[in-house]
Parts: structure tokens; sequence; C-alpha cells
């Protein structure tokens, strides 16, 4: 039993800080202010997939360079790593103008990646290039003579990993973006089912201000174990569910009864739904998709639970998902390593898409790939270090696919593969091929807020440096 | 006629039978705890005056009782307990790492810390030396209290590479939990771990020509959570209110920009000494790690250390410099709140401590939450007074946090205040509820082996008191896989701690205006693996069971078998039922508060084991004490501590 989450939110501002305090991490009591009185309602389904890619996935092989003085800077510049050009899987992008990599250039996608690259083809994915942690847009000039405004801790993991879950870039980020989006949303769902979930461990994007993240396994909720009845009857688990109905003398006990109530409601709820009457099979979509693939099955068949009927798990009209896969770090053996993972991603992203075409959701839901940062341009012996800016995929059935976007140092939303010359001579590099991003997260994730459908001072109160660059929206959806 | 006292005495009695009757029917078990029939009146110091107070008191001032300390408090009293508590040696991590380091030669790892944490909230024999017990348990409470006020994680990159960063700021707990906060504040300033975490250290003065202007991360922190809090507060800890009914801001933004521009300078020990040539450059010692353990220094002094060094304080004469720089203001602060220019970089932070600490909000702000960690979510505004009121009056002297941990704990709303209030107590946060299960199930380390690998040697054979394993002490944050418990020592998501003395809890609370603060951290997910991880130690893990022989690094477990006696002395069933078990349990685990309901509840279970549970078990009463330890540890009664 949980009472209405706008009159919660309204209730908690009161009882906290009543109103003129605004000084919490990232305007918190703005957030809660402007969810209490923002009533979001809406009249479809979507959901927003963050495919979070722990170590920083290195871009320049996962997006090659075929053709083009691209290409020659590619061999010259990463000699122990550069693809061949056979096997690489050709993205038929316009060679120029919008939507083109806007460097003269054609690219296709790592040998590993046949499904995506088809995916992209065929309009459903798109690449977002040059997309990084940014305070405000950056020149080199500006970055190498130090006067650049930076997140801290630049190369880091934790530390960008965390800023592109919680954006803008801080040090203790109490929430993430998807957490401060379920927030403003979760009025307009119903208080009982997970609206912000994640299938891949906990962090700080699935951190609401009002709104705790659901953190399940990848193929379904954490549920209560109860132990092994000697007696052959549930007499122990009945004695446990006494103990936790209503009824006791103390009001925090009560509350902790509730919550225990709770949790094996909300589990036995997901578990049902999970296992609901009708649900297609959707396993041949992931076969050989990896972890990443199992979680995305799992988000597939929430997403079709939420528009089918499910009994418990409906009404749903805004959920957030967090899938998350390991082993990006490549610092050595790179391309043993990066060819193995991206086999999965392609295979879970594109599996992902034609699952949800498969039962008609293909636009209720997008996917958008994160991760810690790119890697160095240059290589070491036989891996790369970390970089800075990145490309990203999206992917969905809404999404403006067969194209690259971002923005560009002059803020025209144009966008702008990175040059890949020699850093001396590379107006990207901001040294050792650790390329300065031309897109922001803010940008990014303000486009997908956008798609989302919150409005735009929300937007502005959830990503508060977004005013910092001229191009709110990119357009790929 | 009866002397004044007895009468007081059947008052207090009548009262308290009247209330235990008007909430439950005659014919239904009562959820009510029976009711405390002591008397109120002589002075919560004299006590306790039975197991189920002593046990009450221990909850409250140490990491969970046993029925050794329970029989011991009993025998002392209060105060000479107290006296004891403040005269034990205290236990330091670092003590622990470098015996790791320099007398096993292992390389010591976070894992190291985390076992190191358990050893002085478990407490028992020192591994390097048994005859060493470990029995500093209030300082060691206070002192965990303490960190999840003045919070550093190793969540934070650079400090999750050092563990002596963080054992090093948590010695500066330990070793001031009994001392002068305004003292507590300077040390965890100039502490190398919280200059990392909240960006003090390398923070410089401003160069608009470089873009460099304060960072004001330590700046807000340490005012907003580490001393006056965001919103003006009376005495009591409740929040003033402006003509309009509205709580006043303690500070501005141009206030968190002063206090910003004053904390700059201020560097590791060895900058310039450490291969590093300048400020900006200067890092930790990879090699030792050894500028972890010195308190920052300044560099404030042109030419200081080498020539051409700046000065990279702004203390109000540079050109770009914050000038008579408006700190604080409320009366009596000195000079209005004014830092005058021309200070030096220790000069200033004085005077800026001094600013902060003298600021009327700290006493509650302070007092409240260390309440709110040790006894109850929703102390009395009059409880927190009586509590502010002794900070205040310690404010010069060096056993401040003595005297307030003394009012604490032995305030009558603290020893009594249950009886009348049923928004009494605080949800038991998942670190407290486990070093509570092992100290009270005498949990020792057990299995593991002595080997060397990758050319790094690990002793855990034969080590029963260092409390390392995958699945429980080092694993205790694991919230992934179904299992564990989600908090771990000094590893909080952030600098917000793992809930916020504010949480409102939705539902009932929220609109009683209860906060709930560690409910936060019991989300849907968390609460299930919460279980789970008790059934672990319920069932599993028990001393007795066989080594796996390529079992590492072992695990802690328990004796289950301890309780064997009170389990049954028969045959089991309802001829030879469990009632000296559950009383034990209630005394040992739950004060005594276990209520009627309860009771019924366990017994109606415990009754039917009997004689034929052998299945897994060498002896058939191990059932019923597997399944009462599940059963009580998951219960709402035990989870809310009151």
């Amino acid at each position: 039993m949980r009472p209405d989450r706008r009159k919660f939110i309204r209730e908690t501002i009161c009882a906290a800080l009543g109103g003129a305090s605004v000084y919490s991490a990232f305007g918190g009591m703005k957030l809660l202010q402007a969810a209490a009185r923002h009533d979001y309602g809406f009249t479809n389904y979507k959901a927003l997939v963050c495919v979070f890619l722990y170590g920083g996935n290195d871009s320049f092989n996962t997006i090659v360079p075929i053709s083009g003085a691209a290409r020659t800077n590619y061999q010259l510049v990463r000699p122990n790593l550069a693809l061949p050009t056979a096997g690489l899987h050709a993205l038929n992008a316009p060679a120029s103008g919008a939507g083109s990599p806007g460097d003269g250039s054609s690219y296709g996608l790592h040998a590993s990646m046949p499904e995506l690259a088809a995916l992209f083809n065929a309009n459903h994915a798109a690449i977002v290039a040059n997309v990084g942690s940014l305070v405000r847009p950056t020149t080199k000039t500006e970055y190498q003579g130090g006067s650049a405004v930076l997140p801290p801790q630049l190369f880091s993991h934790a530390d960008q990993a965390a800023y592109w879950q919680s954006s803008p870039p801080s040090n203790a980020p109490v929430t993430g973006w998807g957490g401060r989006l379920a927030d403003l949303v979760a009025s307009a769902n119903p208080p009982d089912i997970p609206i912000l979930t994640s299938l891949g461990g906990q962090d700080a994007f699935v951190r609401g201000e009002s709104v705790a993240g659901y953190v399940m396994n990848s193929y379904g909720p954490n549920v209560i174990d109860f132990p092994y009845e000697l007696s052959g009857d549930d007499a122990l688990r009945s004695a446990f569910d006494a103990l936790h109905a209503q009824g006791q003398a103390n009001a925090l006990e009560r509350t902790f009864g509730n919550a225990m109530r709770h949790s094996v409601a909300t589990a036995t709820l997901l578990q049902a739904t999970l296992g609901a009457a009708g649900m297609p099979n959707f396993d041949g979509y992931f076969a050989g998709a990896g972890e990443i693939g199992e979680q995305l099955e799992t988000v597939v068949k929430l997403i079709w639970a939420a528009n089918n009927n499910v009994p418990g798990y409906t009404g749903l009209s805004r959920q957030v998902f967090f899938v998350t896969g390991g082993g990006y770090d490549t610092h050595s053996d790179q391309l043993a390593t990066q060819g193995g993972l991206l086999v999965e991603l392609s295979k879970a992203l594109s599996g992902f898409h034609a699952a949800l075409t498969s039962v008609s959701l293909a636009d209720r839901a997008t996917a958008f790939t994160a991760s810690d940062f790119g890697r160095s341009l240059s290589n070491n012996e036989d891996g790369s270090d970390h970089g800075w800016a990145s490309h990203q995929f999206v992917v969905g059935g809404a999404v403006a696919g067969k194209k690259f976007y971002g923005d560009n140092l002059a803020g025209t939303g144009s966008a702008q593969m990175p040059s890949l010359a020699p850093s001396d001579q590379n107006p990207n590099d901001g040294g050792y091929g650790q390329m300065i991003p031309t897109t922001s997260v803010e940008q990014y994730s303000a486009t997908l807020a956008k798609w989302f459908e919150l409005s735009d001072s929300d937007i502005d109160l959830i990503l508060p440096n977004l005013g910092n660059f001229n191009t709110r929206y990119l357009g790929f959806v | 006629m009866l002397p004044a006292r007895n009468v007081r005495r059947l008052l207090c009695l009548a009262v308290m039978l009247v209330c235990a009757a008007s909430g439950a029917s005659a014919l239904a078990q009562s959820h009510r705890p029976d009711a405390m029939l002591h008397d109120g009146f002589d002075g919560a110091a004299a006590g306790p005056a039975t197991d189920a107070d002593a046990s009450r008191f221990l909850a409250q001032a140490t990491f969970g009782p046993t029925d050794a300390d329970i029989a011991h408090l009993r025998a002392v009293g209060y105060q000479a307990w107290l006296n004891e508590q403040f005269a034990a040696p205290q236990s330091l991590e670092m003590t622990y790492l470098d015996w790791v380091a320099d007398t096993l030669h292992e390389q010591v790892g976070h894992q190291n810390r985390r076992e190191a944490w358990f050893l002085g909230a478990l407490g028992g024999p020192d591994p390097a030396n048994n005859a060493l017990i470990h029995s500093d348990q209030l300082r060691q409470r206070i002192a965990f209290a303490l960190s999840e006020i003045l919070v550093v994680s190793d969540q934070n990159a650079q400090l999750a590479e050092f563990p002596t960063s963080i054992a090093y700021y948590y010695d500066i707990l330990v070793a001031n939990a009994f001392g002068n906060y305004r003292t507590l504040l300077e040390k965890v300033t100039l502490s190398p771990a919280m200059g990392t975490y909240l960006n003090m250290r390398g923070n410089q003065r401003a160069d608009p020509s470089r873009n460099i202007h304060p960072d004001e991360n330590y700046a807000r922190e340490i005012n907003q959570l580490f001393s006056v809090g965001l919103v003006m507060l009376k005495a009591d800890g409740t929040p003033q209110l402006d003509g309009g009914g509205h709580p006043i801001p303690t500070y501005s933004q141009a206030t968190i920009s002063a206090f910003a521009h004053v904390f700059t300078g201020w560097n590791w020990y060895d900058c310039d000494d450490n291969g590093f040539d300048n400020f900006t450059d200067c890092g930790p010692d990879y090699t030792t790690g050894e500028n972890w353990l010195h308190p920052m220094v300044p560099y404030d002094q042109p030419n200081q250390p080498n020539n051409g060094d700046p000065s990279y304080h702004d203390n109000g004469t540079g050109p770009n410099d914050l000038h008579s720089k408006q700190l604080l203001a409320y009366p009596g602060a000195q000079a209005g709140g004014v830092l005058a220019d021309g200070g030096s970089a220790a000069s200033d932070l004085q005077f800026a401590l001094d600013n902060i600490y003298g600021h009327p909000n700290v006493g509650p702000f302070i007092a409240k939450q260390l309440i709110q960690r040790l006894v109850t979510s929703n102390p009395s505004p009059a409880y927190v007074k009586r509590v502010a009121d002794v900070f205040n009056a310690n404010r010069t002297s060096p056993n401040q946090l003595r005297a307030v941990a003394q009012a604490i704990l032995l305030d009558p709303e603290a020893r009594y205040g249950q009886v009348y209030s049923d928004k009494y107590g605080k949800l038991r946060e998942p670190l407290l509820a486990l070093t509570h299960f092992w100290r009270a199930m005498d949990a020792r380390h057990t299995c593991g082996r002595d080997f060397t690998q990758g050319g790094l040697q690990n002793h855990y054979a034969n080590q029963p008191y260092r409390y390392a394993g995958y699945v429980t002490g080092w694993g205790t944050d694991d919230d992934q896989y179904g299992s564990g418990i989600a908090q771990a020592p000094m590893n909080a998501f952030s600098v917000f701690n793992f809930f916020k003395p504010s949480y409102l809890p939705p539902g009932e609370m929220t609109a009683n205006g209860l906060v709930g603060p560690e409910f936060q951290l019991q989300t849907e997910s968390v609460i299930a693996n919460t279980v789970n991880s008790v059934e672990g130690r319920a069932f599993y893990f028990d001393v007795a069971q066989v080594c796996d022989a390529g079992d590492d690094f072992g695990e802690v477990k328990v004796n289950h078998a301890k309780d064997l006696a009170l389990a049954g002395s028969g045959n089991g069933g309802a001829a030879d039922p469990a009632d000296r078990l559950v009383d034990a349990y209630s005394k040992r685990f739950m004060s005594g508060q276990m209520s009627p309901f309860m009771r019924q509840t366990l017994l109606a279970y415990l009754n039917r084991i009997d004689s034929s549970w052998t299945e897994g078990v060498t002896d058939w009463r191990l059932w019923r004490i597997h399944t009462a330890l599940y059963l009580v540890f998951n219960s709402p009664e035990y989870m809310v501590q009151k």
C-alpha cells in the first residue's frame, strides 16, 4: 500500500525543508517541487533503456573508417589496432550534409557487428558522434592552454561513469538523470509497479530523489528464497507472513512490515508478469547475445507485459531501464577482447529491436548506449588507454536511423566525427588521442528526455548544464 | 501510609497497565510488549533493573548485546559500565593494517580494512595478540555514527586505490569519539581522505585567466552536513520559522563562496618532495601511500618550498581574492563572521572553523543526529535540547563528546521512552543487525588457508579473529546476486551517507511527520536480499562445518549449537516446548520486548519441531535454533530497535 506519489512528494517537501532552501545537491528540492506541481498525463507508453558499457568502449574500433582521409589517418595513428577494411560492415549514412559523418569519410562497423549494421541501414539505429562529459563547449586551445572549465577526474572510470549517469559532473552524484526522469513521471504511473529498474546492478543512473531504483537480476526479480520446510508444508512461511502482517504496536514496525510485504508483492508481481500467459517466447532473438542480451530480453518481456494487459502490470506509461555490460577497459589484448564483447552487443541490441518489432512495440522503446569514456586514438602495445569522447548507438523504432548525429564546436548541431590525424595536427585531439567531445552528455540525454515527452523546463531541471550548449536536441529520436 | 516512592510506583504501574490494556482485546494476543514494570522515578542512571533493560542499553551503546555483556552490565550498573568504556583502549584500523603489511607481509587491500572494522565492531581477541581483547564498543559505535555524518567513502575511485587513506580517516573518528567536536572537525578537514573526497585538497585561489575558481564542494558540505545544516534551528533542534511560517536558511550562496575561498592552499604534506614539481601536479605517493597518513599542509608562502612557487591561498590580498570574507553571521560571531584580509592559510582556517563551530545550530544539529544513530529516529525536542545543552556546556572541553554520549544514553527518554510512545525507536541498519548477530552468536572466522599466489602471501588458516570471507565480511555490500546486506563500512554512495536523517518513509510515517532514515536503504530489492542473507546466517555458516580444502579465505561463522540446551531437553514437540529458547532470544536480541503475539507465533511453529527432525543436522534442536533465528532476525519487532 503506497500512497499517490504526487501527494507523497508534496508532503515530503512540506515536512522536510519547507520550501525556502534549495541548496541540496542538484537542486533536489526544486526537482521535488516541480514534480509536485507538474501533472504529466501520458496517453501512450514509452520506455528508455540505458545500456551502460563499463570500462570505456573503444569507439575508434567500433565505428571504423572505410575510406577517405579518416581511413588513412586511422591506419597511421593506431597501427597495432587498425582493423582491415575487409570484414567491416558498411554504414550507409548520407555521404554529405545532414546525417553524414561530417568529415567526408565513410564508415563501417566492427566485423563482429553485422546485425547492428543491418539495423542501422534499415533506419532503426543511429550513431551519436564524439559525445562525452563536458561542462560547456571546450576547444583544444582552451584545453591545452589550461583555461577550459572541465569536469573533474577526466580519465577516471568511476568518476566518468558517474557523470554519464548523473550529469552534470560532480564528485558526489546523489541521483542519476534516469532517477530524476522517474521522479518527474512517477505520478503518471501506478504506485505499486517499479518504473525505474536496473537489471545490471546498483548505480547512480537508477537513483532518484524520491524514486528508488528497483534492482533485479538479469532474468528476474530478487526473490526471497524461503527456507526448506522439513515438515513439507509452509508452516515456516506462514509464521514469517504472520509476523509481517498488519497489526504491530509500533509505527516503525508497521512501516517495516509494510515494506516487507511490498517487497514480496513486487517480486511476486514481477515473477508472475515475466511468466504471464500469452507472452511470446523471445529467446530466439537473443541467441548468442550474452548477459547483456539476457537483461535486454527481460526488458522486452516487461515492455510487452506493460502493453498487453497483463494482470497487475497495467496502467504504466513511462518506464526507465538500466542494463549493463562490463569488460570494455581494453588496455591490452583489445582485438580479441573487444571482438568478443561486440559480438554480444550487436546481437543484443538488434535482438532487442527485432523482438519488440515482432510484437509491434518497436517504436515504444529507445535503447541508447553509454560508457565511461571512449579510448585513446593512439595505441599501446596491444590495446588502448583511457580516452574522453566516444561514439554511441541509439536503437529503436522511433529513432531516425541510418544517420550520424551530434554537435560540433560551432554548436550548429550537425554531426562531426573527429579528425583521426596525429595529435599535433588534430584539432579535436586534446593529447594522446584523447578526443575532446563536441557533443555533451547533456545534449544526448536531453534528446532522449524530449522523446520521453518531458517539458523543456523540466529537462533543464534534470540537466542543469544543458543551457551551456547551443543545440538542446540532437534530433536522433 | 505508603512511602511516597511506593505511591509513585503504584501509580506508574497503574498507568502502564491501563496503557497496555487499551490497545488489545482480552482475547487477541497483544502486539505490544509487556510493560516495563519498573520505577522510572529513581533516576535513569540507577540501573539496569532487569536483564531486559541491560539489553536495551547495550543495543544503543554497542554493536549488539551478548549474554555476557548483559550479565556484566547488570553487575556494575550503567555509570561504571560507561566509565569502563571511556577508559578502554582504542581499536585502530591502522594498527591492524600495519600488522597485515609488516608482520604478515600481505598486500593490503580494502578487504583488510573491512576486517579491521569488524575487529573493532565485534570486539574480542586481537589476531596479532590474542591476549589483547578489543572491548571499546561505545567508542567504536560513536565513531561509526560519526562516519555516517562526516562521510568519506571508498566509492571514490582514488580512495578505493588506497585503503590506508580511509583507515587513517576512520582512526581520526575513533580517537576523537569522546573528544572535542571542534578538534574533530579540524582533523577531519585536514585529512587527505576528506580533502580528496570533497575537493579541498589542491583547491586554490581564483585565477580568472585560467578559469580557476575555488571549488565549493567542501565549503558546502562542511556547513550543510557536518555542522549547521540548511535551516536555522532552535535549541531543541526544531526549525526556527519566520513571520510567514517558513524555515530560515542558515547561509546563502555567497556564504558558501566565501568559505570556498578560505579553504584554499592545502595539499599533501610532501608536494615538491614526492617527485612532483608543484601544487597542481601533486599526487598521492603511489608506492608507499605515505602521504595519506599525514594531515594536509598549507602552501601559502611565495617561494615556498621552491623559488617561484606562488601562494595558493586566498587571504584577501591577491588581485583576484575575495576581500573581507563574510562567513556565518550570528549573535556573538567573532568580528560578525567577517574574516579580515591578510591571514595565513592556517590562521584563516582556524577562523573559519571557529566561525562554524560557534554557530548555535551546531549543538542541536549534531546532538539530534547522534541520538538518531544510537537511540531513536524521532527524539522529542526536549530530549534533543537536553543533549544539545550538554554539548554546549562542554564546548571547550576535551571530553565533550564523552559527556554527550553519556547524556544521550542516560537520558530518561533513552532509558524508558519506549514505554510511552509507539512512535519510538529506529530501524536497525543492516551492518548493525549483522554485527549483533555475530557478536551474540560467538562468530569466528574459520576455514581459509595460508597460501602464496602471484608472489603475494595470504594467511587465513587458523585465524579465528581475522573476520574475512567473500560472502560475509567482505561481501556485505553486495546487493546484486540475491544476497548481501547492501551496506559496508565507509562505502556510502555519496557524502549524504546511506540514508538522510530527514528521510520520510511513505505512508503512515510521512502522514505523521515521522522520519525513518534507515528505511531509505531498505528498498524492495535490498529487503529481499537481506532476508536471504539472514537465511544464510541463521541456517548455515556454522563453526562446526568441515572446511573445504580449497577454501582460500574462509568465512565468518557462528556457533548455532551454543543454544542447544535452551532449545529442548527431551524429544521436542509440545511436551518439550521451546519457551526457554524464545525467551532467551527475546532478551538477547530484542531486549525482552517480544510481544505476546510474536512469542505465540514463534512457539506455535517451534513446538511442532521434535526429535524426528534429524535431516541435515546432528541434533534435532538445531532446527529450532535455525528457524527461530530466521524468524526473529527478519521480524519487524526485531528490526525496530526500541
